[in-house]
């Protein structure tokens, strides 16, 4: 099969803006505790930041997790793990969050880490002169917009009635609060920190997390953690943590080539070689495979025609065969999907929810055509971003479309940049391809910014600003979305969001699902112990051990 | 001769606005907003992207934006990029440093490997050596850099392990990247140099200068050298130019922090402010190499007068 060279979507976006779950390492059945020490070597790409105030793609996020402990950590199958957050009290109205901070813990400068360590690392993120690209998941507390807007200073929603004790004001319901604290963009700050543009502390920041800085961020070079030995928690076992940066162009060959020569522990693969380095570590139990908290999908643009009802989108998605090119040109390494939302949200997570999704059928696809006015020689758009590896799974899919119902398939690659300006404007129509990872570990992320109407977000030209670029707009799913928001019991909640993906994904086809989001990586289980791939598809630093 | 420079560093300037205000007016009809998306495939949030735009005027016009920016490059500042929102001078700062490194290396080697092949060439004309130096140099030119790039670092890195894989400051790590990048030029130098030799060696005033009984040593070095050489500078100025402006695939290879792969990253991110940079410099460089250059003709040949 052709395949080989271009299937390299996972890995090919330069710095994939994801954080996504990791269901666990594909190896060390032995928990032997090892015997600590060592150092531990990887390379990664340079961040946009490490500061938790604008640490936002897996890089920074691997760097900021490991320098700051924040409220809850998220574990790789998406749970909440409480850190720093020793007991929380949630309002019957769900705007109300009280999280008891455990006492006694400090920064690595002597520094308390307290309930105004909170407030003032949030304050620093939301701060109109930090210009975060992380402020988003504060939205939902009072007084954001006025403190993001710059007409106030404090941060209205946030008040430490003692020390150790963290009041959250939120000026909507929202029973998953807790979860999105997971994001790094929560960690608590030291007043060392100052503001957002000190540049001395934006390379190297002080924290209170199982490591701390040796030196500062060598920009373009590496990034050198050592064990924080005053540690509130469990501490490392590692002595130190070698990162090397590595450049976007090649990072992935790099890491490979690295992992091969013994001078990494821990690696990425270009996605042609996939196959090969599996057939080669797998054995060793050297290979670690999860799906985690992403999708990769097709945006129908539901308000123009052709793809303006879901009889033509399903027709669509029928007509599809994604076994067929997850054998062919991913090699078996992209497994279809049949939901939006992953299978590392276990709660959640309906397989097969789509029906279209679940197996091609040319008949239906013909059916659902003909219902839909998606005649044979309509013309479809069909776009999607350039460098990127997606050229060679898009022209299979176009072609199927083609064979099955007849349509004048237009390919449209494009740089991001500008297919992002073009997937914005109005009247854009057709399909595109794109990508979702999860920030924080809750169905929400993915259901009202891909869907509900709030996240289409058009300013005066009609340019959707926000992420529902395919524009569904349905009353209803707004709903179930703000019921699930404000249900208090998990249970409860966890069903609201499974009937509000049934409603958009199978029901009305706004968005067409088409494969799991599954990475590989390699890790050296020869010299250490308990290596596993996290919630944001980084190593486990913190927990692993020199053997 | 003063007064030539002095000209020709005016001739300079003008080239830099020309280039500038061409460099602005392409970027500015670019599709796309510059700081309209994170490093990845995600929308920026639209507060965000306004306190962005305004933080780096990115709503005046285009004349006053190049006149604010005229206004700071006098005062040594290229403005911040958009991602990490550094300094551009910061950030380039150390990527210049390693690309003259490299292509410091890269021209040394050149010019010994060239000029040594080139000669033995010419001197011992259809001998052994001179098959096999122009066959060798038939390979180089064909073969595209990332194959001997990829196959050194096969070779020397993953295999023998001789050479870390990303580089640690020494001089160790230096060797691949500049053979790699020499190896190509060091070819083309030997054919022009082979070529330019065997004309001189026919010219009328080396037969004078051999009949008039000067030891061959003396014909070779100040008549027959110095006469073919000309074009070859002339090659190794400009090769020495487009080193500096960075050598992408080399530098990808090799991690090597260079300003070719920023260029490249930052024309993807539409990172304005250090497209500007690198681009700035790429001119000031190739122009002062030019000038550079002319002078080294009248040096070596002193018919040539500057005016």
């Amino acid at each position: 099969m052709r395949g080989a060279t271009s299937a390299k979507w996972v890995v090919g976006a330069v710095i994939v803006a994801m954080a996504a779950t990791a269901c666990g390492g594909g190896d060390d059945s032995k928990d032997s505790a090892g015997k600590g020490g060592g150092t531990f070597r990887l390379g990664i790409t340079e961040p946009t930041a490490i500061d938790p105030y604008n640490a936002q793609e897996s890089e920074g996020a691997l760097v900021a997790h490991n320098l700051f402990t924040g409220l809850y950590s998220a574990t790789p199958d998406g749970k909440l793990k409480p850190e720093l957050a020793e007991a929380v009290q949630t309002s019957d109205d769900g705007k109300t969050w009280t999280f008891k901070i455990k006492s006694g813990t400090k920064f690595s400068n002597g520094e308390v880490v307290d309930a105004e360590a909170f407030i003032r690392g949030w304050t620093r993120v939301v701060a109109k002169e930090s210009a975060s690209d992380v402020a988003y998941p504060f939205d939902g507390i009072n007084g954001y917009k006025e403190l993001n807007g710059g007409t106030a200073t404090p941060f209205a929603g946030l008040s430490a009635p003692d020390a150790n004790t963290l009041k959250v004001e939120l000026s909507a319901a929202d029973f998953e609060f807790d979860k999105k604290t997971v994001h790094q963009a929560f960690s608590p700050v030291p007043k060392a920190a100052g503001p957002a543009s000190n540049k001395a502390y934006n390379d190297a920041p002080i924290g209170n997390g199982p490591f701390k800085m040796e030196g500062s961020w060598q920009h373009n070079k590496s990034i050198t953690l050592v064990r924080n030995d005053d540690y509130g928690f469990e501490k490392a076992k590692l002595d130190k943590v070698e990162i090397s940066i590595l450049n976007a162009a090649n990072g992935a060959t790099l890491e490979y080539q690295g992992f091969q020569s013994g001078q990494f522990d821990w690696a990425r693969m270009p996605t042609p070689q996939q196959s090969v380095a599996k057939a080669k570590y797998e054995p060793k139990k050297q290979w670690v495979e999860a799906d985690t908290s992403g999708i990769n999908y097709l945006v129908a643009f539901n308000e123009t025609a052709p793809l303006n009802n879901p009889d033509a989108r399903k027709a669509i998605s029928y007509a599809i065969d994604r076994d067929a090119i997850a054998k062919g040109v991913f090699q078996g390494l992209q497994k279809p999907a049949t939901s939006i939302l992953p299978p590392s949200f276990a709660d959640t997570y309906q397989d097969g929810v789509c029906t279209s999704c679940v197996k091609q059928d040319k008949d239906k696809a013909k059916e659902y055509a003909a219902k839909g006015g998606l005649k044979p020689g309509t013309v479809l758009d069909f776009g999607y971003n350039t460098g990127g590896g997606h050229e060679e799974w898009v022209q299979a899919v176009a072609q199927q479309l083609k064979d099955v119902l007849g349509l004048e398939v237009k390919l449209n690659g494009k740089p991001f940049k500008e297919a992002l300006a073009q997937q914005q404007t109005k009247g854009t129509s057709g399909l595109w391809r794109s990508a979702w990872g999860a920030d924080y570990p809750t169905p929400d992320n993915f259901l009202f910014p891909l869907l509900d109407s709030g996240s289409i977000n058009p300013d005066e030209s009609g340019k959707a600003l926000g992420d529902n670029r395919g524009r569904y707009n349905n009353p209803k799913f707004d709903e179930l979305i703000t019921q699930a928001r404000g249900t208090k019991d998990p249970a409860a909640r966890a069903k609201l969001y499974q009937e509000a993906e049934k409603l958009a994904v199978d029901t009305e086809q706004a968005v067409i699902p088409l494969w799991k989001r599954t990475q590989y990586r390699l890790a050296a289980t020869d010299k250490f112990t308990n290596v596993k791939m996290d919630f944001f598809e980084d190593p486990n630093l913190a927990e692993i051990a020199a053997k | 001769m003063g007064r030539y420079v002095i000209r020709r560093l005016g001739q300079m300037v003008v080239v830099l606005f020309g280039a500038t205000v061409i460099l602005f007016c392409c970027l500015f009809v670019l599709p796309g907003d510059p700081v309209g998306s994170l490093g990845g495939d995600k929308a920026r949030d639209p507060a965000v992207v306004e306190q962005l735009r305004e933080r780096y005027g990115l709503n005046d016009p285009l004349p006053v934006q190049y006149g604010n920016f005229v206004k700071n490059l006098a005062q040594g500042d290229l403005g911040e990029d958009y991602t990490q929102r550094r300094p551009v001078t910061e950030v380039l700062g150390p990527k210049l440093v390693n690309t003259a490194q490299l292509a410091l290396a890269a021209i040394v080697l050149d010019i010994a490997i060239g000029l040594l092949a080139g000669l033995i060439a010419a001197l011992f004309r259809y001998s052994f050596w001179d098959v096999l130096i122009t066959l060798l140099t038939t390979m180089a030119v064909g073969f595209p850099s990332f194959v001997i790039g990829m196959v050194l670092q096969k070779v020397f890195v993953i295999q023998l392990e001789w050479v870390p894989l990303i580089s640690d400051g020494t001089m160790k790590s230096l060797i691949l990247p500049a053979f790699t990048l020499a190896i190509l030029d060091a070819a083309l130098v030997a054919r022009l140099m082979r070529g330019t030799m065997l004309e001189v060696l026919r010219a009328d005033y080396v037969k004078t200068a051999v009949a008039k009984g000067l030891p061959r040593r003396t014909v070779l070095l100040k008549h027959v050298m110095r006469n073919s050489i000309i074009p070859v500078v002339t090659y190794l100025g400009i090769s020495f130019g487009s080193l500096l402006g960075g050598a992408l695939i080399t530098e990808a290879i090799f991690n090597w922090d260079g300003i070719g792969l920023a260029l490249v990253q930052a024309v993807q991110q539409q990172n304005n402010p250090i497209i500007i940079g690198v681009v700035s410099f790429g001119v000031g460089v190739f122009v002062l190499l030019n000038l550079i250059v002319d002078l080294l003709y009248a040096v070596l040949d002193p018919r040539i007068r500057l005016a």
